[in-house]
Parts: C-alpha cells; structure tokens; sequence
C-alpha cells in the first residue's frame, strides 16, 4: 500500500532520476531510443527499461512501507476540512444574506412595528389638502400632503409640519425628532448621524414624551439619550428601505421650516 | 528513487500482495487530488472573483455616494427644466434628471443584490482612491451648499439659468472626478459601465454648459 503512494507523486521525480542515468554511467543507446519517441511515453519506457537493471534498488521499498499511509491520510484529511470548510461557509453566507432589512429592524430593541400592531393606521384614500389629525405622535404614516418634505438629509433647525414629513416617510425617509430643549452639543451629535444622509431628515418636536424621537413609514422608536447607539441602527436600516414608493425621490418638496407646523402647499414652478 | 520506479509499475512485475492495493489505493488517491485541486479552485475563485462587494468596498461606497450626488442634480436640474428662460437648458434639465435619477435606481439595484444596505456606516467618499474628507456640511465635491439651491429655487428669469449652468458644472466636475475614483479601483462590469457612461455625458455636458449662455435660444 505504502509504496504506493510515494510512488505516485514520485513517478516524475523518477523521470528526472532517468534522464540523469545515461549521463552518468550507461550508453546512450537505450536514452536515445526513448528519448527519440514522444515526450510523455518517455517515462514510462524509461523505466522499464531501467527496472531490469539495477540490483540494489530493491532496498528502499522497505522504506517506503513504513511511511505508508500519511499521504492518503493527510490527502483524505484535507478534502475532509475543505468540503466542511465549503458547507459552513454557504451555510453562514445564507443565513447571513437571508436577514432582510425587516428582521433587522424587528432585532433593534424597543422598536414599534405599525404595520403589524396597527395597519390600519397607515391606509389613506389619497393626498389631503391641510391640517391632519394624527393618531400617533410623532405620526408614523397616514394620510398627508401633496408636497413632502425635502429629505436629502436635511436638518432643520425649527418644527415643520408633519403633513410633509409624513410624505417623505412614504418616500422612504426616516425623520428624526428631538425635544426642543435639548442640549445643542445633542442636537450636533444628531444631525451628523443625518446630515449629508439620503431619505433622511431631522427637526425639533414640541411635546415630545421621549429625547429622541425615531419615525419611518409604519416604524418608531424613542430613546432617552442622542448617545444611544440604536439611533444609527435605525437610520441606517430603515432609510429608504422603508419606501412604501420604491424608487421615489426625497428630493425638491418643501425646503423651508417658514410656517412652522403648519402645512403649506406648494406653488407649481412658473417657466419664464 | 529507482526502486521507486518499480514498485511503481506493480503489473509488470507481477506483484506481490504489496501492490495490488497499492494499485487501487493509488487511483482513490488521484481522485482524491483533484477533488482537492477543484475544491481549492472553486472556493478561491467564489471568494475572490464572484464575491459581491462589501460594506465597505469601492463599489458600495460609489454606489452610495453617487446616489446622493445624484439626487442633488436631480432637484436642480428639475428647476432648470420648470423655469430656465433658454428652450436648450430647460431640455437639458429634462434630459439630466430623468436620467440621473434612472440611475439612482441602477445603484440602488446594485446594492440590493449585493445584500447590503442603501446607507453606510462608514463617512461618505472614504472609499476613494485619493479620498478626501467630507467637511462637516456632508457635501461632496461639486455639491452645492444649501443656500446655492434655495437661491436657485428662488430665482427668476435669466438668473435661474446663470446660477443653474454655474451649479451644474461644478456638479458634473465633481462627478466625473468620483466616477474616476472607482474606475480607478473597481473592474465590476455593471459599475464601470455605469462609471464610464456617466462620466463621459458629464464631460459632454460641462462643454456644452460652457457653451451656452443665459439669454441666448
């Protein structure tokens, strides 16, 4: 068995060992006519060629027994781990990849899921002109505007109204609000995690029951503190996934916090 | 060595019992190596070559950005086709919006399917080859700052045009810079073709704003 393998990875070694003979001792004759022949053919006959020959040869097989089966062994072994290897890893890449953004935000602590406890929260007939009522505060979905509220990341430093946040919501954006006595050092550390940001928005909130307040379309969660690290959980999971209109932009809208919370509707553009 | 040889060749030398299993032992063996050299193949190439960009590749952070450099000229290119006083530049707008924001949705496609998340966690143009850093206002380079589009939002008659080919070539510039950056980096098929296409009408355009005059048309 042993000799087996040795003999198998070895063989071309050999083919090296025969090329070496002629050179060394014996004509040239019996090298030639192999080496005559195609390249591959050359081993084989070369050896038997040789097997005849050499007396003291028959010395190393002993050898050989004993370092028998290792190379099996560690050849079996090795296609063992990689095969396991390879399983594991599509097993971990599955599980991995099967977490949709819906399972990730269902794992952030504390957070409300509206469109499950409450849907009917969230159905509306179409745009509504003006003020709305609104059953959740902040509201989380629901009927609201024609005009949404720019959501490009925008930080807005005074209440606006959230006829328009509601519209970005639906657009995909995640709005955050603040009570307004908030210390200001609070206020920056929020509006970097918005700032810049797509489907985003942030502005102060009076009669807030919570620091923080965190809302995507038929999503909330409340914090007590803009240090708690559920807040960029938030953001980054909901933003844009939340889109009740995939592919809508949160570009454009109102832009302004002029008339505070009360909702404006928008002039169409004038052309010159 | 020698005698490895004929150990080797079992059947010609009507081998004793050593060599018939060595023999069949020897075949499983050569199986077994190239299951072995297949599998190390296969693994190397899925983790290298097939493997979707991740969290914090080139890719994902071209295709996050891009989306929102993208989403800036959408809005203004929108003014300048609702209120630009030159028929050219209104269609320019209509031509530059509609298509930026076709292409949003090609990136955010992208970041779909690569399984992550349209928002990173890691500062915007951190990914660049040469990255510079966002300042605090979050604008990539060629963005305009927030008061630059309320002005254009306000504006009327020939200034919206004169602001709009201003903004807007700035815009394209720092956009055909990003597009370099990932080109740079990546050989995805689907991002290079996007990278290429978009920075070559960019070029175009930013000739053609040069071109172009507030009044004329």
């Amino acid at each position: 068995m042993s000799i087996s393998t040795p003999g198998g990875p070895e063989r071309r070694p050999t083919v090296v060992s025969t090329g070496k003979k002629p050179a060394a001792g014996r004509p040239a004759a019996g090298a030639k006519a192999t080496g005559a022949k195609a390249g591959p053919g050359k081993a084989g006959s070369a050896q038997r060629a040789g097997g005849g020959k050499g007396p003291r040869k028959p010395i190393t097989p002993v050898k050989v027994s004993q370092g028998r089966s290792w190379g099996p062994i560690a050849l079996f072994v090795a296609v063992g781990v990689l095969a396991a290897s390879i399983i594991g890893f599509g097993a971990w890449a599955t599980f991995k990849g099967s977490q949709s953004w819906e399972d990730k935000a269902a794992d952030i602590a504390g957070i409300v899921n509206y469109r499950q406890d409450d849907p009917d929260s969230l159905t509306y007939e179409s745009h509504q002109a003006g003020k709305i009522e609104y059953k959740y505060s902040p509201p989380v979905g629901g009927a609201h505007n024609n005009a949404w509220q720019r959501c490009l990341g925008d930080v807005y430093d005074a209440p606006i109204a959230a006829e328009h946040a509601v519209h970005s919501m639906e657009h995909g954006a995640v709005w955050l609000t603040y009570r307004p006595d908030l210390p200001a050092a609070d206020v920056e550390k929020l509006a970097s995690v918005i700032r810049g940001n797509d489907f985003m928005l942030m502005s102060p909130y009076e009669g807030l029951d919570a620091a923080v307040s965190l809302q995507a379309w038929g999503y909330q969660l409340k914090v007590d503190s803009a240090d708690d690290p559920r807040i960029k959980e938030f953001v980054t999971t909901l933003a844009q996934n939340a889109s009740i209109e995939p592919g809508v932009p949160c570009s454009s809208g109102n832009y302004t916090t002029g008339t505070g919370t009360e909702p404006r509707e928008l002039a169409p553009p004038t052309g010159g | 060595m020698p005698s490895a040889i004929q150990e080797a060749t079992p059947a010609e030398r009507n081998g004793t019992e050593l060599h018939r299993p060595s023999r069949a032992l020897r075949y499983l063996t050569l199986v077994m190596a190239a299951v072995l050299l297949l599998g190390i193949g296969w693994t190397a190439a899925t983790l290298v070559s097939d493997r979707a960009p991740g969290d914090d590749s080139a890719e994902a952070g071209f295709a996050r950005d891009m989306s929102r450099h993208h989403a800036q000229a959408v809005e203004m290119a929108m003014i300048a086709y609702a209120k630009a006083q030159n028929p050219a530049i209104r269609q320019m707008g209509y031509d530059m919006a509609l298509t930026q924001q076709a292409q949003i949705g090609h990136m955010q496609r992208w970041l779909q399917e690569w399984e992550l998340l349209p928002t990173g966690s890691r500062p915007a143009m951190e990914w660049m080859p040469d990255a510079v850093p966002v300042g605090p206002d979050g604008l990539m380079p060629g963005m305009a700052t927030r008061e630059e589009i309320t002005q254009l939002h306000e504006a009327q008659g020939v200034e919206v045009d004169r602001l709009f080919i201003k903004l807007m070539i700035d815009h394209h510039l720092g956009g055909v810079h990003m597009a370099d950056g990932v080109l740079k980096v990546s050989d995805r098929p689907e991002v290079v073709r996007l990278a290429e296409a978009s920075k070559q009408a960019q070029q175009k355009e930013i000739n053609e704003l040069r071109r172009m005059t507030p009044a004329d048309g």
